[in-house]
């Protein structure tokens, strides 16, 4: 049971370092990586049963004692971001390495952002986090640059630059939350947050709502994101806005409200205005936008606003909506990025999958996530404050359906005299018409989604009452 | 020693944001460098106990925070890479574009920006051609270049 918690993060790191000094553009390697990268899936997806029968899974490791070593963790919420995760990863690189894979350092590259991701989320130590962190950031900073055109090489620098920004800002709070809690284990620091005032946590929570608001590319720190989501290879995209960009939701959701659910209700108005700033403006911006790659951008920007939203409202049903949410997203972006990049009989069909997904248009994953948003406004306190985020999200919905319509009209429909282009392999498009079949069958039985949100939830909302009860008064 | 050290971390700090603002991207790289450490002279500063080197045994005397001077260590080691990787970038960066002012990369990249624009707008026009069958071609050419290698 132990050994499945190292699985998807140690599989992914050693195929890494083996692969790293190889030729990845030869496709033995390629291969090889992938079989990796499926390992490693398969892992967290075990983890993820495992997680909901029977609890969380905790470790630690090089055989401390507890307290003393850094403790490795996988419970519901943390193991299926890794599964969604690694699966995005997955299929980004094999629709890559089926395309052709144009850079030694590719598959390499993909492994170590595979164990990043893995790492951080699964584990319980807060600087532990920050270091896997770094390691998937430091990873997607070089994917960003893939096949060095100049768009794509200024790109890299954008986003390197920014995102190292925010890594500082999130340094900051880590060494103060060690500062006012004497603990980086984030049980113990949950259960001290607990009784301190929440005077002395806000600027902490502050300077880690803005380092994980700069990953997801909310509205006040969206600037960077348009730049690098059009400037990047399509594959790359798809990873960056399907796997790297759950970072920020899972931040939001475990530091947020797992370590800070007091701050996080003191902030729940600024999240709110925030998040609805990202909806309209991502689906305004996304309206007036032409290329699809852009356009997907800007939508990206609008639909982190919604796992703010929920998250902003809280309780079972919000924090449960924000995780169904976090994980349709990332499916969706992943295959309307995918799709963009391939051309050819079904590519069309996928995109559109992908696009009315994102719209929530009902047979797609999309549709459950909106509803689970709408029963998170209902459940919203004050009538005037529900019906007001009814409509948003309405409004937001309808916009989006707007830009998902126009997009696929411009990209697949409006072509007269037939595509002269040349089709992309065969493979890749079956693969991104998997990828479709997948969320539209996530949408038709969405059980298991929203066993995982609740799930999560309840798992969200037990820590700090537990702290309490146990704990008593200092 | 608390104030001392806040004004360091204050100063430092500062000077990175200066930096940062600049037009030269070397210059760019130094700020955030800067502020890179003065986040982990924070760390740092964050240590709960002061005293001796933490190396056993101990003789019963205070000693200074061992956790932090770890973290510190790792912080030291991930910034030192990634300044590595800044510095490739922005050689990267004047290698194609003969110059690492950032006034000219962001004309660059509005005009690229325009490109788009224009290519999407004369697409609708027409109902889309031309161009992505030249950047195809350009990659294929490419692809065959590297071949041989």
């Amino acid at each position: 049971m132990t050994t499945l918690l190292v699985l998807p993060a140690g599989i992914a790191w050693i195929v890494a370092a083996v692969l790293a000094p190889m030729d990845g553009r030869k496709p033995v390697w390629s291969w090889i990586a992938a079989a990796g990268l499926a390992a490693s899936f398969v892992a967290s997806v075990l983890l993820v049963f495992e997680t909901l029968e029977g609890g969380p899974v905790e470790t630690v490791a090089g055989g401390w004692p507890e307290g003393v070593g850094i403790t490795l963790r996988a419970d519901v919420l943390g193991a299926s971001f890794a599964a969604v995760s690694l699966a995005v990863l997955l299929a980004a690189f094999v629709h890559e390495v089926l395309v052709g894979v144009r850079s030694r350092t590719f598959p390499a590259l993909v492994l170590f952002l595979a164990a990043g991701l893995s790492g951080l989320f699964l584990t319980r130590d807060i600087f532990n986090f920050y270091v896997f962190f770094e390691i998937s950031m430091t990873s997607a900073y070089i994917l960003t640059g893939y096949r060095e055109k100049d768009p794509q090489v200024r790109a890299a620098f954008i986003f390197a630059v920014v995102n190292l920004l925010g890594s500082v800002v999130f340094l900051f709070g880590i060494a103060a939350i060690y500062h006012v809690t004497g603990s980086l284990d984030m049980e113990v620091v949950a259960e001290r947050i607990a009784r301190v005032k929440p005077a002395s946590i806000l600027p902490i929570a502050t300077s880690f709502f803005v380092a994980f608001s700069l990953k997801l590319g909310l509205f006040p720190f969206h600037f960077w994101l348009p730049a690098v989501y059009v400037g990047s290879h399509p594959s790359v995209a798809a990873i960056l806005s399907g796997a790297l960009a759950n970072i920020g939701s899972y931040g939001f959701l475990r530091f947020g409200a797992g370590l800070m659910p007091k701050e996080l209700g003191f902030g729940a108005l600024v999240l709110l205005v925030l998040g609805v700033a990202s909806i309209v403006y991502g689906a305004l911006q996304a309206i007036s936008r032409h290329a699809t790659n852009e356009v997907m951008a800007y939508s990206a920007i609008g639909q982190v606003g919604y796992i703010l939203v929920a998250l902003a409202i809280g309780g079972p049903v919000g924090y449960a909506a924000a995780v169904v949410y976090a994980i349709v997203n990332a499916l969706n972006k992943a295959l309307v990025f995918l799709a963009s990049g391939i051309r050819g009989p079904l590519a069309g069909a996928a995109f559109a999958v992908g696009a009315f997904s994102i719209a929530g248009v009902p047979p797609a994953a999309g549709f459950v996530g909106k509803v689970a948003l709408f029963q998170t406004s209902i459940d919203a306190e004050g009538t005037f404050r529900s019906a007001a985020l009814l409509v948003l999200i309405f409004v937001g919905s309808a916009l989006s359906f707007l830009y998902s319509f126009q997009v696929y009209q411009r990209g697949f429909l409006a072509r007269e005299g037939g595509d002269n282009r040349r089709p992309s392999p065969r493979a890749a498009r079956t693969l991104t018409v998997a990828l479709a079949v997948l969320v539209l069958a996530l949408g038709l039985w969405p059980e298991p989604l929203l066993v995982l949100g609740e799930e999560s939830a309840n798992l969200l909302l037990e820590p700090p009452n537990r702290g309490l009860a146990e704990g008593g008064a200092p | 020693m608390i104030l001392a050290v806040s004004i360091v971390i204050a100063v430092i700090f500062g000077s990175g944001a200066f930096l940062i603002l600049q037009r030269d991207l070397l210059r760019l790289i130094v700020g955030i460098l800067l502020i890179s450490n003065a986040s982990i002279l924070f760390v740092m500063a964050s240590g709960l106990s002061r005293g001796k080197a933490p190396i056993y045994p101990l003789d019963g005397a205070s000693v200074s925070d061992p956790l932090v001077q770890a973290m510190a260590l790792t912080a030291l080691v991930i910034g030192s890479s990634t300044a590595a990787l800044l510095l490739a970038l922005v050689y990267r960066l004047y290698v194609s574009h003969r110059s690492i002012d950032i006034e000219d990369l962001s004309t660059a990249e509005m005009e690229a920006a325009d490109a788009l624009e224009r290519v999407n707008v004369t697409e609708f026009d027409r109902g889309f051609r031309d161009e992505p069958v030249q950047e195809e071609q350009a990659d294929e050419r490419e692809l065959e270049k590297e071949e041989p290698r």
